[in-house]
C-alpha cells in the first residue's frame, strides 16, 4: 500500500500546478487510504494488493484528467475522498457482508426502486435517463445495480447452483424452474438498459450473468445458449435501432463518415496513433480533440502521452486485480463468497474489456467508463466498493486457512 | 469439474482477453499508427501548420511566419506571387509550395528511438516546428519594384544578380495579400485583372525591341554583322506581303549598328534578321535555352517559338524586334539580358539562398547556368549598344546620376489593346550587379513607361546591394 501510495505521489507531482486542488487534500486522501487498509480486522489475512492498485488506478486515471480538464480533476478528487470515506465508514458492514446473503431480495428491491426513481426523476442526457440528481451531485444508479445485481445472482447461485449443475440440459422442468427466475430478474433489469441505450451496461451485465452462471454450474451448454440469446438480440438491435447500426457501421470502418458518427472513434485512433510505442510524454499529447476524453476515452489520452507501453502497464494492472480477485475467491470455502467474488471480479474485467475493446475498435464501442480511471463519481464510489467488498469477503480467516490447511495435509 | 477448476479457467479466459486487447493496443499505436496519423482529418496537422516554418529575405527579415493566430505576411501584398500563400482550404502557392516539405512542421516523431531519447531528456520535447527558408530576396528592391509597378493595373517586374542568377526581387500586379487568402480566394479567382498569375514567371508577352538584344547578339557572336556595319532606314520595309514599319513611322535614315540599336529601327533589324537567316536565328534561340525549362523555383510558362518551318522571312523579319508568334516571360527577358551583363553566361535563377533546420543551416548548392549562349566579346559588344541607348537613344529615361546603366527599351504591339511597354536593363554597364526586365501591359511605350520604373528600381537595388 505504502509503495502504491509513493507511486501515486511521484505520478500526481508531474500534473499540472493547481490542477489538483490543495496539495493537504491530496495528503489527506493518502492518509485515508492507509487508514482504510490499516483498519482491517485482527484474525484475518486479507490481499492489500487489492485496495492498493485500486488507489493507483485512481492516482493515474486523476492525472490523467488533470492534463485533460482542470475542473473535472478537482471535482474527481472531491469523488476520490467520498469513495475513500465511503469504504472507511462500511468498513465493518463490508466485513460481515457474508450474512447478508440470506436477503438476497433486497437487491432485487434496491435495483426496482433504483429503476423507478431513475424513471420518475431521472436527467434526460442525450436521449437517455442515465442520471438522477440531488442537490449539486448527479449519481448515476446502473452503476450500484450492477453490483446489487451481483450481490443476488451471488446469493441465488449459492442455493441453487448445484441443482443447476445437476440438471439434464434437455430437462426444461428442472432447468425453467432453478434459471427461470435468474432469467427473468436478469433479463428484466438488462432490457431496461437496452431501453435506455445503456447498451456498454447491458453488455457488461450479460457478461458478468454468464460468468457466474458458469462457475456456478459448469454448464456449458447455457454458456452457448446465453451467446446465442446475445447474438440474436444483437442482430435484432442493429436492424431495428439505428444507433446500433450506426455504432457498428462506425466499428467497421471509422474512416467513412470522419466529420460525423465516426467523428470520436476516429479522432480515438488518432490519439493512440499518436502516442507511439513510448508516448508523446506526459501532457504533451493532444488527446483533448477526443469528445468525451475523460470518460469513455480516457484509455486513448493515457496512451497518447504513455504509448502502448503505458496502455499495457494500465492493462497489466486491471488483470492483477482480476487474478488477484479470482485468487482470494478460490481460497474461500463457501460458494456464497467464491460466487460473489468471482461476479465481482467479472464485472470489473468485462468493464475493462468492453471499453478498452471499444475504444480499441475491437468491437463497437458502447460508453462505459474505465473502472477507477475514467472521470466520473458513480463509477469510481462503485468501484471503490467493490475492490472493498473483495478485499473484505476475500479475507482468510486463520483459523478457517488453518483448517483448510489440515484438510488438504489429510488428503494428500 | 471442481469449482475452482472453473474459476481458473474463467481467469484463463480474461487473461487472453487482457493479452489480445494489449496486443491490439500495441499493433494500433505502432505498426498501424503512421497510416492512421497521416489521415487529412487528423486534428494534429493544425498544431502542423501552427509550427510552419518561416520564409525570410536575404538579410533575415520576415516575409511568412506561423504565429498562434495563423500564418502571418509582414509585408501584405508586396511580395505575395514570391513568397506565396498557404492555406488550410486553398492549399499553398509560391515558395510556401515550392519548400512545403521543409517549412512543414513535422509530425511528433513515432520512432521509438527518438521517442525514448525524448523522454529520457527530462520528457519534454519541443514541439518540432518546420525548417527555415532563407530567401534571395531583398525587401528595398521589392519594396521599390511593387510600389513602382502599383502605379498600373497590370505589370509584371523581375530583378537579378547576373552573375548568380539571385533573384532580389519578383513582383507581378494586380497581386494579393496571402494573409486573406481563405475569404479572397472565390473572388480573386473570377477577378478578371488574374490577380493570382504571377506574371513575372508565368506570363507570356510579346518582347517587342527588348529582343532585338537577342537579334543583336546573334548577329555579332555568328559574324552576320560588324558593329561598324551601315543600315538604312527609310521608314518602311516591304518583305514579302508584309510591310515592317518603326513606331509612329518615323525613319531613322543611315546608321551604324549602335545607332539603329540605340534608336530601335524596326526595318534595320529586320535586315540583319533576314541577313541572319531562320536557321542561325533558331540555334541562337536554342543557344539561349529559349522555349526550355529553366528549374526554377516558381513554376514558369514556356516560352512560346514560332513553328521553325513555318518561319517566312516576314516572320523572320518580325522576330527580328519580338514580334510576329513569340512570347517571352518577364523572368526569361531577365535572363537574356543577364547574359549580356555577365559576358555571354546564361545564369539559373534562384530564389533561395539555403534552408535552416534545427539541425542547423544548409545552403542550397549554387545552381549553376543555364547556358553560355554568345561569347564575351559579342556580350561585350552588345553592351556598348545598350549603352547607347540609355545614353542617347530611347531609353534615357532610365539614366542613373552616378552610374552608367545598359538597357533597353520594347514597345510590344499586341492584340488586346495599346503596346506593352517594356525595359530591360543592368546597371552599372562595366561590373554589372543588378539586372532588371520590366514589362507594362497596355501602357505605351517601354522608353516612356517601363524605363523610369528600372531606374528607380536599379538606384535602390544598387544602394542595397553591394556585394
Amino acid at each position: 500500500m505504502l509503495a502504491a501510495i509513493a507511486i501515486a505521489a511521484f505520478t500526481l507531482s508531474l500534473a499540472p500546478k493547481g490542477s489538483l486542488g490543495s496539495r493537504w487534500l491530496l495528503i489527506a486522501l493518502a492518509g485515508a487510504s492507509v487508514f482504510w487498509v490499516w483498519r482491517q480486522p485482527a484474525g484475518e489475512r486479507r490481499d492489500n494488493v487489492l485496495p492498493a492498485l485500486a488507489v493507483l488506478l485512481s492516482a493515474l486515471g486523476l492525472v490523467t484528467i488533470a492534463r485533460l480538464s482542470v475542473d473535472l480533476a478537482h471535482r474527481q478528487v472531491l469523488w476520490l475522498g467520498l469513495s475513500l470515506a465511503l469504504v472507511i465508514a462500511l468498513g465493518e458492514t463490508l466485513d460481515r457482508f457474508r450474512r447478508y446473503a440470506t436477503y438476497k431480495y433486497i437487491w432485487v428491491l434496491a435495483s426496482i426502486v433504483l429503476f423507478v426513481l431513475l424513471a420518475l426523476f431521472g436527467q434526460e442526457v442525450n436521449g437517455a435517463k442515465l442520471w438522477i440528481r440531488i442537490g449539486p451531485v448527479q449519481y448515476e444508479p446502473v452503476e450500484l445495480i450492477k453490483l446489487f445485481i451481483v450481490f443476488f445472482m451471488a446469493a441465488y447461485l449459492a442455493e441453487t447452483g448445484d441443482v443447476i449443475a445437476a440438471a439434464k440440459p434437455w430437462s426444461l422442468r428442472a432447468n425453467a424452474r432453478y434459471l427461470g427466475p435468474l432469467f427473468l430478474g436478469w433479463g428484466a433489469s438488462t432490457a431496461i438498459l437496452v431501453l435506455q441505450h445503456d447498451l456498454g451496461m447491458a453488455a457488461l451485465l450479460l457478461g458478468t450473468f454468464a460468468a457466474m452462471l458458469y462457475v456456478a454450474t459448469r454448464r456449458i451448454d447455457l454458456i452457448v445458449a446465453g451467446g446465442a440469446i446475445f447474438a440474436a438480440v444483437a442482430l435484432w438491435a442493429v436492424h431495428h435501432y439505428p444507433y446500433v447500426a450506426t455504432r457498428v457501421a462506425v466499428w467497421r470502418n471509422p474512416f467513412a463518415d470522419p466529420l460525423g458518427h465516426g467523428y470520436q472513434t476516429l479522432q480515438g485512433l488518432f490519439a493512440l496513433a499518436g502516442g507511439g510505442l513510448f508516448g508523446a510524454g506526459y501532457g504533451l499529447g493532444h488527446p483533448s480533440y477526443i469528445p468525451d476524453a475523460p470518460t469513455d476515452y480516457i484509455l486513448a489520452a493515457w496512451a497518447e502521452d504513455f504509448g502502448a507501453l503505458g496502455a499495457c502497464v494500465l492493462l497489466a494492472a486491471f488483470a492483477l486485480v482480476v487474478r488477484r480477485s479470482f485468487l482470494a475467491a478460490e481460497r474461500q470455502p463457501d460458494l456464497y463468497a467464491k460466487l460473489l467474488l468471482c461476479g465481482l471480479a467479472a464485472t470489473l474485467a468485462f468493464q475493462v474489456c468492453i471499453i478498452v475493446g471499444g475504444v480499441l475498435g475491437a468491437f463497437p464501442l458502447t460508453g462505459i467508463t474505465l473502472p477507477f480511471f475514467s472521470y466520473g463519481g458513480s463509477s469510481l464510489v462503485a468501484n471503490f466498493l467493490l475492490v472493498s467488498l473483495v478485499w473484505a469477503v476475500g479475507a482468510e480467516r486463520r483459523h478457517v486457512a488453518r483448517a483448510i490447511e489440515q484438510t488438504e495435509r489429510g488428503t494428500t | 469439474m471442481g469449482i475452482n477448476r472453473a474459476i481458473d479457467r474463467l481467469w484463463v479466459a480474461f487473461a487472453l482477453f487482457f493479452l489480445a486487447l494489449a496486443l491490439r493496443d500495441v499493433w494500433i499505436q505502432t505498426i498501424a499508427a503512421p497510416a492512421i496519423a497521416n489521415n487529412p482529418h487528423n486534428p494534429r496537422w493544425l498544431l502542423v501548420a501552427r509550427n510552419r516554418g518561416t520564409i525570410v529575405a536575404r538579410d533575415g527579415t520576415v516575409l511568412a511566419e506561423s504565429t498562434p493566430r495563423g500564418r502571418v505576411y509582414p509585408y501584405g501584398t508586396v511580395f505575395s506571387h514570391a513568397v506565396g500563400y498557404a492555406s488550410a482550404r486553398y492549399g499553398t502557392s509560391g515558395l510556401e509550395r515550392a519548400f512545403d516539405a521543409e517549412l512543414a512542421a513535422p509530425m511528433a516523431s513515432l520512432d521509438p528511438r527518438e521517442q525514448l531519447a525524448g523522454l529520457l531528456a527530462g520528457g519534454r520535447r519541443a514541439e518540432p516546428h518546420g525548417q527555415e527558408v532563407i530567401t534571395t530576396l531583398d525587401p528595398a528592391t521589392q519594396n521599390t519594384l511593387f510600389s513602382a509597378l502599383s502605379q498600373y493595373p497590370r505589370a509584371a517586374g523581375v530583378v537579378l544578380d547576373p552573375r548568380s542568377g539571385d533573384v532580389l526581387a519578383l513582383a507581378s500586379v494586380p497581386a494579393f495579400d496571402p494573409e486573406h487568402i481563405d475569404t479572397e480566394f472565390s473572388s480573386l479567382l473570377s477577378d478578371p485583372a488574374t490577380p493570382l498569375l504571377d506574371r513575372a514567371t508565368d506570363g507570356l508577352y510579346p518582347p517587342g525591341s527588348t529582343f532585338k538584344i537577342f537579334t543583336a547578339a546573334a548577329a555579332l557572336d555568328s559574324g552576320t554583322v560588324v558593329p561598324s556595319d551601315q543600315f538604312v532606314d527609310n521608314g518602311a520595309l516591304q518583305v514579302g506581303s508584309f510591310v515592317v514599319e518603326d513606331n509612329e513611322g518615323e525613319a531613322t535614315g543611315v546608321e551604324d549598328l549602335t545607332g539603329a540599336f540605340a534608336l530601335s529601327s524596326n526595318v534595320d533589324f529586320a535586315q540583319i534578321a533576314l541577313k541572319l537567316g531562320t536557321a542561325r536565328w533558331f540555334e541562337y534561340a536554342d543557344r539561349f535555352a529559349l522555349a526550355r525549362s529553366m528549374e526554377f523555383t516558381l513554376p514558369t510558362a514556356i516560352d512560346h517559338l514560332p513553328a521553325r518551318n513555318s518561319v517566312t522571312p516576314s516572320i523572320l523579319a518580325q522576330l527580328a524586334f519580338g514580334q510576329a508568334d513569340l512570347a517571352v516571360t518577364p523572368l526569361r527577358m531577365a535572363l537574356v539580358v543577364s547574359t549580356i551583363a555577365a559576358g555571354g553566361v546564361e545564369p539559373r535563377p534562384t530564389l533561395v539562398r539555403g534552408v535552416r533546420a534545427a539541425t542547423g543551416y544548409v545552403a542550397r548548392v549554387p545552381p549553376g547556368s543555364l547556358a553560355t549562349p554568345i561569347g564575351a566579346d559579342t556580350a561585350s559588344e552588345v553592351r556598348n549598344l545598350m549603352i547607347a541607348v540609355v545614353r542617347r537613344g530611347t531609353g534615357t529615361a532610365a539614366a542613373l546620376a552616378n552610374v552608367q546603366v545598359a538597357g533597353k527599351t520594347g514597345t510590344a504591339t499586341n492584340p488586346a489593346g495599346r503596346s506593352h511597354a517594356w525595359f530591360v536593363a543592368f546597371a552599372p554597364a562595366d561590373a554589372p550587379r543588378v539586372a532588371v526586365a520590366i514589362v507594362v501591359e497596355n501602357a505605351g511605350y517601354g522608353g516612356v513607361v517601363a524605363a523610369p520604373i528600372a531606374r528607380r528600381v536599379l538606384g535602390t537595388a544598387l544602394e542595397r546591394y553591394r556585394s
